[in-house]
């Protein structure tokens, strides 16, 4: 049995009186290579963004290494250093290069010294293919090389988890393979992951489990197998059905 | 044309016997402008920081208060000195000192009430340039520095506001420009500024005209040069439009960093089928060599010995 990271318990968010998701539970176990799928505003996005804390769940738990996170006292942003996250739009800091976003977060919040940050940096520069642009501005580079910049700024902070929120969405069609490669590759290092995607190919092929959400609550999970080959609930098999066409 | 060829001799005069006057008039204002500036901007960027933190529910009620607080007294401060005039600001803090301690506190220089009334005048404006110069950087940047672990005040200092430094450029060099030009209500409390200057030089001359010929001609050259300058602080901040790829070291591939290249390509040492593609094309392509080796000796039997020695060491 593997090392639980993350569990999450009885987790409800609502949204004014629009309640977005209900009860779910969940768990991470260490070098899980998770994927949630489902229809927009089924609530995977925010299921996500609950999970590093950028929303407020309403309600419910979140266990990290057995500790709530969401109890007074607890520290969202030395959390969210553990937990590394990839956005559907990038995110990168505007104001900085392609390097220096890769190492602000290392000496900032992990308080490495400049050498330490920027072979740290290169390293992951490097593995995701963009190690040549270093001293490139976001606004110079394609969707594409942006993404792939923005996983090597999470990896560069060594997190025990990445959440990826729909990170080829956003991408021209010809940009998103080599987005996928990327993480693809991540994935057979063994780094646990939890991937929001709409690309049925990657989850099916990289993932050990898939998340099938709808209307706020995870409606089925399972093995890709279990899911794509033998879906037991009626709307799996009703969204499934739409992506064979 | 005769009046022209006045109003120039006119203003050689008032030079011959003003200018010095003038120009420590200039250099006054010129002085003024930028210091009550940069002031205010640091007031403002303070006030515009502190409106600008978040509180959620969850927060204790102490810290929700005081953060409350914080925005009222902002929001009184801005609303009163954007809503009067900088000359009445000058003269009520000028007098007002000494009147309410009873003589025993006034300002010591004219310098120093005029920067604080400066200062805190372009603080105020300077405070909602700031706070809306914040507010229009995208929420991504916050979320992603937020993502990996910043606390508010690190992603304040090297996400959000070197942005909004940037985004509010144009707002600042506004103020330096209005800021050039309004000290000029300043002698009223006696400061020896460019305006100063030419009610010095008229008091004695009567030169009206002339000197405010000068005067225009001054103040428009000031804020031309201003924002000029401010046009290439913005070019400077935007930094080089183009970028160098950066040659990677070929060792690295062996540091272990390097992972092998896509499966199933050509590329792929593990894939059998695409080895041998890779084989087949090395072959070829020796076939293709030996092709080319056999036509150079048939064309070198043809040709003198000289230009084959040089092809051979082309190749």
């Amino acid at each position: 049995m593997s090392e639980t990271i993350l569990q999450v318990n009885h987790l409800s968010k609502s949204f004014g009186s629009n309640l977005v998701l209900r009860d779910i539970d969940f768990t991470v176990d260490k070098g899980d290579v998770i994927s949630i799928i489902g229809a927009s505003g089924s609530g995977k996005s925010t299921l996500l963004r609950c999970i590093n804390l950028l929303e407020m769940p309403s309600s419910g738990e979140i266990l990290y290494h057995g500790r709530n996170i969401l109890a007074h006292g607890s520290k969202p942003a030395q959390y969210r250093s553990h937990v590394g996250m990839v956005f559907q739009s990038f995110n990168l800091f505007n104001n900085m290069t392609v390097l220096e976003n890769c190492i602000v977060g290392q000496q900032r919040v992990l308080k490495r010294g400049r050498a330490e940050s920027e072979a740290h940096a290169m390293e992951f520069l490097e593995r995701v293919g963009m190690a040549p642009y270093i001293n490139a501005r976001p606004r110079q580079i394609s969707g594409g090389q942006k993404q792939r910049v923005a996983i090597a700024r999470a990896l560069a902070m060594g997190p025990e988890v990445l959440l990826f929120d729909e990170p080829t969405s956003a991408l021209d069609p010809e940009m998103v393979g080599e987005v996928l490669q990327v993480m693809r590759r991540l994935a057979e290092t063994g780094i646990t992951m939890l991937v929001v995607t709409h690309e049925m190919a990657f989850a099916r092929d990289v993932s050990h489990r898939v998340v099938y959400m709808s209307q706020g609550v995870i409606c089925e999970q399972g093995t890709p197998d279990e899911l794509f080959s033998h879906p037991k609930k009626p709307e799996t098999i009703d969204f499934l059905a739409r992506f064979r066409g | 044309m005769n009046r022209f060829s006045q109003l120039g001799l006119d203003i050689v005069r008032l030079w011959g016997k003003y200018g010095n006057s003038y120009l420590l008039g200039v250099k006054n204002t010129l002085i003024l402008a930028l210091v009550g500036t940069l002031l205010g901007c640091l007031i403002g960027f303070l006030c515009g920081v502190l409106n600008t933190i978040p509180y959620t529910k969850n927060d204790p009620p102490l810290k929700r208060f005081f953060l409350c607080l914080i925005r009222v007294v902002i929001r009184v401060y801005v609303e009163i000195f954007r809503g009067t005039p900088m000359v009445l600001q000058a003269v009520f803090f000028y007098y007002g000192l000494p009147y309410f301690s009873n003589n025993s506190l006034r300002f010591s220089s004219v310098w120093a009430a005029a920067i604080i009334v400066v200062s805190i005048n372009t603080g105020a404006y300077m405070a909602e340039s700031v706070r809306g110069g914040i507010i229009s950087v995208d929420p991504g940047q916050t979320e992603g520095a937020k993502a990996i672990g910043m606390t508010h005040v690190q992603t304040m200092t090297y996400v959000i506001l070197p942005q909004a430094l940037r985004n509010i450029m144009p707002q600042i060099g506004n103020n330096f420009i209005i800021n050039v030009k309004d000290t000029s209500v300043m002698f009223i409390i006696g400061f020896p500024d460019f305006f100063a200057a030419h009610r010095a030089a008229v008091g004695a001359s009567y030169l009206y005209f002339p000197s405010a010929t000068v005067e225009m001609a001054g103040y428009l050259t000031m804020t031309l040069l201003a924002s000029f300058l401010l046009r290439w602080i913005e070019k400077k901040m935007d930094g080089s439009s183009s970028y160098e790829l950066v040659q990677v070291d070929s060792l690295t591939m062996t540091a272990g960093t390097y992972s092998f290249p896509d499966r199933s390509s050509p590329f792929d040492e593990r894939n059998p089928e695409a080895v041998k593609s890779v084989q087949r094309e090395a072959l070829r392509r020796q076939i293709e060599r030996e092709e080319a080796l056999c036509q150079g000796q048939r064309a070198e039997t043809r040709r003198d010995r000289g230009m084959t020695d040089r092809r051979e060491a082309d190749r």
